[in-house]
C-alpha cells in the first residue's frame, strides 16, 4: 500500500491541477476560460456607452428589449465577416414581430485605433434589406484599457498580434435580456444557424408569452 | 582511475555549463523570436528546454531515483507537466506574458531532468512505455492541431496552428521510431 501512495498522489495532483486550470475540463483555450471567468449565465452584463453608425450615443443598458450582441473589427481578415454574414442570415430569418420591437442586433467594433463611425456606416451598407433592427457601434468615451476591462467582464477575449495588428478574439454572440442580463451565449463556431435561431426564439418568445399572460 | 574520474567530472561541468548557457540564450535574447510563431514556440523552444533538462539529468549521474514507486510518481508528474504546457490556454499565456513563459522554461528543464534521472533506473517496460506514450500524445495533439479549423491560440494564426500540428506529428513519429529502435536493439541483445 505504501508503495502505491507516491504514484497515486502524483496522479491526483496532476488531475487536480489540470482540472483547476481548465475549469473542470471545460475550458482549454483563453477564449473559453475568459467566458468561464465572467461567470455562469444568467448574469449581469457590464454597462458600456456606444456610438452608432449615425453618430447617436446610447448605452447597451438603455435598450429596453433583448439585444443580440457580437464583437467584430472591420480589418479582420475573415472570421468577423463570416460571423456577420451568418448574423445577416439569422436576422433575415427572424420574424417581423420580434425584430426590432422585442429584439435588436448590435455589432460592436473592437478596434478603437482603426474603426470609426464613417467606416461602420459604409460597412453596414454592405448588408442588404431593412436593417432597422441591426445597429453597428463603437465604444464611446472608453480608453483601450477600460474597453479591455469591459470585454473581460463580458467574457470576451481579444488580443492584438504585435507584428501585424490582427486582433484574435472570441466570436461568442450574447443574448442580453431587457433587464441587462446575459441569458444565452452562442458559439457560432460550434452551433449552426438553426440552433442559434431556436435559442433566440425560445428566450424572446418565452418572455413575450409570459408578459402577455400577465396582461 | 582518478584521472578518469577527474576527466568525467570536467566533462560533466562543461556539459552542465553549456546547458545553462543554452537555457539563458533561448530564454532571454531569443525569447522574442521564438515566441513570434507557434511552430517556433511549440516545436523548437519547448522541446529545446526539455532536451536541456534531459542533458543535465544525463550528466548528473549521482542523482538517481531508483525506487519504482517514486520513479512512477515522477514520470506521472512529468507527463502531467507536458500536458499542461501543451494546452492552448497555457501556450497563449506563455506567449503574452514573458514571466509565464519563463516558468514554462524552468518547468520544462526540471521535467527533462526528472525524466533523465528516473528513467535510467526504471525497468525496461517503463523505458519503452513512457516515450511510447509521449509519442502517442504528440501525434494525437499534432493531428488535432492540423485538423481543427477553429483558432485555438489567440497569439498565433490558424496557418501557424496547422504547421505546428505537422511538426508535432513529425516529432512524435521520431520519438516513436527512436523508441522502436531502442526496443529492437534491446531485444536483439537479450
Amino acid at each position: 500500500m505504501k508503495k502505491l501512495l507516491p504514484p497515486i498522489a502524483a496522479l491526483v495532483l496532476c488531475i487536480g491541477v489540470l482540472w483547476g486550470w481548465t475549469y473542470g475540463f471545460t475550458a482549454y483555450t483563453v477564449f473559453s476560460a475568459t467566458l468561464h471567468q465572467a461567470g455562469p449565465v444568467p448574469r449581469e452584463f457590464p454597462a458600456i456607452a456606444c456610438i452608432n453608425q449615425d453618430s447617436v450615443l446610447f448605452n447597451l443598458r438603455d435598450k429596453d428589449k433583448y439585444v443580440l450582441l457580437n464583437f467584430v473589427y472591420l480589418n479582420c481578415p475573415n472570421v468577423c465577416h463570416k460571423v456577420n454574414n451568418r448574423l445577416e442570415d439569422i436576422y433575415d430569418a427572424l420574424e417581423n414581430d420580434l425584430v426590432p420591437n422585442d429584439l435588436e442586433l448590435v455589432t460592436v467594433s473592437f478596434d478603437l485605433r482603426n474603426d470609426d463611425v464613417r467606416k461602420l456606416k459604409n460597412y453596414r451598407k454592405l448588408f442588404e434589406g431593412d436593417l432597422s433592427g441591426w445597429t453597428f457601434a463603437l465604444p464611446h468615451g472608453s480608453t483601450e484599457a477600460e474597453f479591455g476591462d469591459f470585454l473581460k467582464q463580458a467574457g470576451i477575449w481579444a488580443y492584438r498580434l504585435p507584428e501585424n495588428g490582427i486582433i484574435n478574439h472570441s466570436v461568442y454572440i450574447f443574448l442580453i435580456s431587457p433587464d441587462h442580463r446575459v441569458v444565452r451565449v452562442f458559439d457560432p463556431a460550434r452551433e449552426d444557424d438553426a440552433a442559434i435561431l431556436a435559442g433566440i426564439r425560445s428566450c424572446v418568445k418565452g418572455t413575450k408569452a409570459i408578459a402577455e399572460r400577465h396582461g | 582511475m582518478r584521472k578518469g574520474n577527474q576527466g568525467d567530472r570536467r566533462a560533466a561541468w562543461i556539459a552542465a555549463t553549456g546547458a545553462v548557457v543554452l537555457f539563458a540564450v533561448l530564454s532571454f535574447p531569443c525569447n522574442y523570436w521564438l515566441s513570434l510563431t507557434m511552430p517556433r514556440h511549440q516545436a523548437i523552444q519547448l522541446p529545446a528546454m526539455l532536451l536541456i533538462g534531459l542533458a543535465l539529468g544525463r550528466v548528473a549521474r549521482k542523482v538517481n531515483v531508483k525506487d519504482l514507486s517514486w520513479g512512477l510518481a515522477l514520470l506521472l508528474l512529468a507527463m502531467g507537466s507536458l500536458i499542461f504546457w501543451m494546452l492552448p490556454r497555457s501556450i497563449d499565456l506563455a506567449v503574452i506574458h514573458p514571466w509565464f513563459n519563463r516558468i514554462m522554461h524552468v518547468h520544462m528543464v526540471a521535467t527533462g531532468f526528472a525524466i533523465a534521472i528516473t528513467l535510467r533506473n526504471m525497468p525496461f517496460e517503463l523505458k519503452i512505455a513512457f516515450p511510447g506514450m509521449l509519442a502517442g500524445m504528440l501525434i494525437a495533439t499534432g493531428a488535432s492541431l492540423r485538423a481543427f479549423t477553429i483558432l485555438l491560440c489567440s497569439s498565433f494564426t490558424i496557418e501557424q496552428q496547422h504547421e505546428t500540428g505537422m511538426w508535432l506529428m513529425l516529432i512524435g513519429v521520431a520519438v516513436f521510431l527512436g523508441t522502436a529502435v531502442f526496443f529492437i536493439r534491446r531485444l536483439g541483445r537479450e
